[in-house]
């Protein structure tokens, strides 16, 4: 009985002496709590600046894409350009030519070489300017391709081509060809 | 017949008609033609044909070519003395061009034909120069 009655007070005792550092544990985790609810709020007003950071930059990409779509756009009508009225629009190309091998001098080699890379030029113009005809035929037997052919054709009348430049050499002719058309040249 | 003042007005006026129809005589018609074949980049068959216009043309002379004469009265032989220039005159003019392109089984063949069909064009041969214009 002594000795249940002492340890009843003894426990009532500590029970009395360790209710202050319960508290004092309270308010230390009271305050990390508050600290932690500042620390999160910080983390949630930091959240929302980098979500409206997020929205920003997403908003310039979009800008940017847009403005390159423009500009891949007016490339594109640039390189398909159509001619308008009153305007006028300018051709150049590149024609290539071999001189034939049983020439009497190197003039005449160079001479025929560059009525082939004429001849080479306006048939790059008219491809330019009228288009090509293309049609093609592939025989296949057994599943095996046997024939592969390609048939392309252009028909046109060119006329004020201007030689631009003439380059010869190890037997190729180059001549640099430009034209201007304007829309008056296919007026009917 | 004798005009008021003597003979010498209608020596004029048959001088003046010499010279006139002598003038007409000289400035002549003539048809060229022009053709070359371009297959697989090497040229073929270039001709340049020329000859007298046996009918008149019809059309107004255009986009004069000047040619230096050296005395000669042949245009065959003053084209030849100016070849170059007459053929770059002739492509400025305008060709009409045939091209076809094959490829079978990834080899290519090529022909391409540039052709000035037959024009007929007006010649005026003087002592110095030869001025020559397609009628149109």
């Amino acid at each position: 009985m002594k000795f249940s009655i002492l340890i009843a007070a003894f426990l009532s005792a500590s029970s009395l002496f360790g209710i202050e550092p319960t508290n004092a544990q309270l308010q230390k985790a009271l305050i990390k709590t508050t600290l932690a609810e500042s620390e999160t709020q910080k983390a949630r007003t930091e959240i929302i600046k980098i979500r409206e950071e997020l929205a920003v930059e997403i908003a310039n990409r979009d800008e940017e894409a847009a403005k390159r779509a423009e500009a891949e756009a007016e490339m594109e009508a640039q390189a398909q350009k159509i001619l308008e009225k009153n305007s006028s629009m300018h051709i150049s190309v590149i024609g290539q030519g071999v001189a034939p091998m049983n020439t009497s001098s190197p003039a005449q080699a160079y001479a025929l070489a560059k009525r082939a890379a004429i001849a080479d030029a306006y048939r790059a113009i008219a491809e330019k300017v009228k288009g090509v005809h293309i049609d093609g035929q592939d025989l296949i037997k057994n599943m095996m391709v046997k024939r592969s052919t390609i048939r392309t054709s252009v028909k046109a009348m060119v006329r004020n081509a201007n030689i631009v430049e003439t380059t010869f050499k190890e037997g190729l002719c180059e001549v640099e060809m430009e034209i201007i058309i304007s829309h008056s040249d296919f007026a009917q | 017949m004798r005009s008021r003042d003597g003979n010498n007005n209608l020596t004029l006026r048959l001088c003046s008609i010499i010279f006139l129809t002598s003038l007409a005589l000289n400035a002549s018609e003539y048809l060229i033609s022009y053709r070359y074949v371009v297959k697989d980049a090497i040229i073929f068959n270039e001709s340049l044909d020329i000859s007298h216009a046996m009918k008149s043309c019809n059309g107004k002379p255009q986009d004069k070519l000047i040619l230096e004469n050296t005395s000669d009265s042949n245009l065959n032989k003053l084209i030849s003395q100016n070849q170059e220039e007459f053929l770059e005159y002739i492509h400025k003019l305008g060709l009409h061009i045939e091209h076809k392109e094959q490829t079978i089984n990834l080899q290519n063949t090529s022909t391409t034909i540039l052709t000035l069909k037959t024009t007929c064009f007006k010649v005026d041969i003087n002592d110095n120069f030869v001025i020559i214009a397609p009628l149109k």
